[in-house]
């Protein structure tokens, strides 16, 4: 102990301060000893806790009281823990009369402990009514608040739907076009080739976020006062694509005749002009352009392949975006692809296009179907019957065997068109038909006197037309008409006449005028005849290919002879294809007979006469036919 | 010209470019549930829009006694097409292989014959076996053909419109002609087998056990 060191326990200057002097020096309160805290807690303890409330209320008096006094109390009182001992022996003794009291009660003798009547709650009918109707009045308010609050939670999600959900728009894009999950990235493809497609090249897009800039420079606009802004193309979808499927893309296809300088028609993408695409366009149209832009490069590239392998006389021409094949002699076909990207789209506010009117969009869409069709055939296999058989061989195959097919019908069979031969007979066939067309058309215009009508049929196949084409007079039509039948073919025609002749022609397009020409010419002659039947005149003879007189530039003079019914006039009708018609008539007996050395007699007047020509176009009459009528009923004599 | 006929077969069997393996996967299916398999193979087969394409056929079974086993030939004609050529097909033994094969492989070389074809199997010698009448559909997935169908007793004097089943299933195979040692496409149809199950389970049958097992 002699080595201990003295240290010195100091309180810490926590102790409440009693006063400040005027100096400004603090007097404090000297800490209590242990013994005096431990007295003080013990008078702190609340020996009337558990009692009743009046009770209670008393002993919170009484403690009040002696909490007031308490800092005096425990000063002042001799032993400190004399408020404990009391507060004790206070409830001993309470405890005590209640010992004595049960005590007494539990005899029964003197005391006896009943059960004090409980008033009833007097009951009004309407103070109930009153009370429910307050308390259902609370319930309802609290549902209809409720509701309130339900109610716009709803109207914000509505309201938030408006603002995109990526995945709201992932399942959207997902039920109309093929994607996958590849690593973090969602993948997509607008390739054709799930449809039956083999191009190679490859239609991969990617499916992204888009940023929330968008998104959140979108949410601002809330105020009532602007009414509802239709959202123009807030995504939350990103497609991003490959270059070389941006942008708008076509096939265009001209029909052009030789005589334009070659490449005069350059195809270019200027036509796209103001709807190229806009970079915020929405995902779907953006897919869909890149889907055509696809399939157009896939249509040019199975064109430009069969092009350059497809044996002709004239070589097809690829350059650059463009296939020329020649169709006829003189007649260009010439297929391009358009593609405008969005780069190059500024610079294609150029050059004004004169051009642009004259592409076919018939052949455009054929072009197109064409590669459908092959897409389809690629995936529709006929199904092998009966069912143990093979899959993809042909109905047409599969009876070869059983039918014993030779190597050559084997051959035939596995031969099939290409593309481009395909849309070039499309074309040439449309060519033939408007040459034919235009021949129509003129000669009606040019012809007056027979009306030419030609009625086209309506069901035709893209490579195989038919016209009806009806010659007649106006008035007469009952009388005689006459009937052609042309078929426009792919580089030829074919053309049924009335007598069921048929001509086959090629596709210059002269042969048939020509050919309308004289069935024009004939169809007057026979015309002239069905009127003199009617009006009682005799043919004496009819030729419709006539080998006298001058000779034609094309055809055939056709003439007829015709007489009274007395016999006593002759008229002579010759059409000639270039020049028109002549009619002569003549007298029998003539006359002015003056018997000469050779013929003296008289008889000789019924030989009849030399024909004289009718100056035709002094005649009255609305047409030939008229004039011939008016003719014959001036000529028939009674007597 | 081109070769004689004789060489150019031969050549076409040394290039192996003969589809004259058919990889199988047989299974069956209880009557009840074939809607749902039908269902689930039209999701998962080519050609959704078209549909099922529907089948009725009747085979005989010819067989010749050869040394050491008999030979036999299979004729099969289309009911319901009665335009489209018989067909007379050679089945040869089927390979079950290991565990790690997934399909059975038999040789099947088929032709298509006219309808004398029974007369003249029979002027060989050969014995008709047994015949029956399968009716169901047909789906295809790529090279893969898949054919749901119900066996009929052949009966030659009633109607064919109360045929008698044969069983309460359907049988369902799964096949594909390909030339020799095209061994990927099993690989698929073991894919492919696994996307019908639980609806059908596709395996290697093995015929001899099934005749040797319990009756």
């Amino acid at each position: 102990m002699a080595y201990s060191v003295n240290v010195a326990i100091e309180a810490p200057i926590e102790n409440q301060i009693q006063e400040i002097a005027y100096d400004g020096t603090e007097v404090y309160q000297q800490p209590l000893s242990m013994s005096e805290s431990l007295s003080k807690l013990a008078a702190k303890i609340d020996f009337g806790k558990g009692q009743d409330e009046k009770e209670e209320k008393v002993s919170e008096k009484a403690e009040d009281d002696a909490a007031a006094k308490d800092p005096a109390a425990y000063q002042s009182s001799l032993w400190p823990w004399d408020s404990v001992r009391n507060k004790l022996k206070n409830a001993l003794t309470e405890v005590c009369v209640l010992s004595d009291v049960l005590a007494i009660a539990k005899e029964k003798r003197y005391l006896v402990l009943d059960p004090v009547p409980q008033e009833a709650p007097e009951t009004k009918a309407m103070v109930t009514v009153y009370a429910r109707k307050k308390a259902l009045g609370g319930a309802a308010a609290v549902l209809l608040t409720g509701a309130e609050r339900l109610r716009t939670s709803q109207s914000e999600a509505a309201r938030n739907r408006t603002v995109p959900d990526f995945h709201m728009e992932l399942l959207q894009l997902r039920k109309n076009w093929r994607l996958k999950k590849v690593g973090n990235s969602i993948i997509g493809d607008v390739s054709y080739r799930t449809a039956g497609s083999k191009y190679a090249q490859s239609g991969m897009f990617e499916v992204t976020k888009a940023e929330e800039e968008t998104t959140s420079s979108w949410s601002p606009p809330q105020s009532p006062s602007a009414g509802p802004v239709p959202p123009k193309s807030a995504s939350a979808l990103k497609v991003t694509l490959p270059s070389e499927l941006q942008g708008v893309a076509y096939i265009e296809v001209h029909c052009r005749k030789d005589d334009e300088a070659l490449f005069s028609t350059i195809v270019t993408s200027s036509a796209l002009g103001s709807q190229g695409p806009m970079p915020d366009m929405h995902w779907q149209k953006k897919l869909e352009a890149a889907q055509n832009v696809l399939f157009c490069k896939e249509l040019f590239a199975q064109l430009a392949k069969e092009a350059v392998q497809l044996p002709g006389p004239i070589p097809h021409m690829v350059v650059g975006n463009q296939i020329v094949a020649s169709i006829l002699p003189g007649i260009q076909l010439i297929i391009g692809l358009c593609h405008s990207t969005t780069t190059n789209n500024k610079k294609a506010v150029g050059p004004p296009q004169q051009k642009k009117s004259d592409h076919d969009h018939v052949l455009e869409h054929s072009i197109h179907q064409l590669l459908r069709e092959v897409h389809h055939k690629n995936t529709h296999h006929p199904f092998p019957h009966p069912s143990s058989g093979p899959l993809g061989p042909s109905k047409q195959r599969c009876l070869a065997g059983p039918t014993a097919v030779d190597r050559h019908e084997l051959m035939e069979m596995s031969k099939s068109k290409t593309l481009l031969e395909q849309i070039i007979e499309q074309t040439q066939h449309f060519t033939m038909r408007r040459r034919t067309e235009y021949v129509l058309d003129t000669i009606a215009k040019e012809v007056r006197d027979p009306l030419i009508i030609s009625h086209w049929n309506s069901i035709n196949s893209p490579t195989k037309a038919c016209v009806k084409v009806n010659i007649m007079t106006h008035g007469y039509d009952t009388i005689c008409r006459t009937l052609l039948v042309i078929h426009v073919g792919k580089k030829s025609l074919k053309c049924i006449c009335r007598d069921g002749s048929v001509m086959n022609m090629s596709y210059e397009i002269q042969e048939l005028r020509d050919l309308l020409i004289c069935q024009i010419q004939q169809h007057q002659i026979t015309a002239v005849q069905a009127l003199a039947k009617c009006m009682g005149w005799q043919t004496l003879s009819n030729s419709m290919h006539l080998g006298v007189g001058e000779v034609q530039q094309m055809g055939n003079a056709s003439s007829c002879i015709l007489a009274s019914p007395m016999g006593d006039r002759l008229i002579a009708v010759r059409c000639e294809p270039q020049v028109g018609t002549h009619v002569s008539v003549a007298h029998s007996p003539r006359k002015d007979f003056f018997p000469g050395q050779l013929v003296k007699e008289r008889k000789w007047e019924n030989l009849g006469g030399c024909f004289k020509e009718v100056r035709w176009d002094k005649m009255e009459g609305k047409n030939f036919l008229n004039k011939m009528e008016l003719l014959m009923a001036s000529l028939t004599s009674s007597s | 010209m081109a070769q004689p006929l004789s060489t150019a077969i031969d050549t076409a069997f040394k290039s192996n470019i003969v589809p004259d393996q058919e990889y199988l996967l047989q299974g069956s299916v209880l009557d009840k549930s074939v809607e749902v398999l039908l269902h689930r193979l039209r999701g998962l087969c080519d050609n959704v829009d078209s549909g099922p394409e529907p089948f009725q056929d009747h085979e005989m079974c010819f067989s010749i006694r050869t040394t050491p086993t008999p030979l036999n030939l299979r004729v099969r004609r289309a009911l319901d097409h009665q335009d489209m050529p018989w067909q007379l097909r050679y089945i040869g033994q089927p390979e079950y292989g290991d565990k790690m094969r997934p399909t059975i492989i038999r040789s099947s070389i088929d032709i298509g014959c006219s309808a004398s074809v029974v007369e003249f199997l029979t002027e060989l010698g050969c014995r008709m076996e047994f015949e029956y009448i399968a009716r169901g559909y047909m789906f295809r997935k790529g090279r893969m053909k898949i054919t749901v169908s119900k066996i009929f007793k052949m009966n030659q004097n009633k109607a064919q419109d109360n045929m008698e089943p044969i069983s309460e299933s359907y049988l369902v195979e799964l096949s594909v002609l390909a030339p020799r040692g095209q061994d990927a496409i099993a690989e698929d149809m073991r894919s492919f087998a696994e996307q019908l199950r639980p609806l059908v389970n596709l395996e290697k049958v093995d015929y001899k056990r099934l005749t040797h097992g319990p009756p």
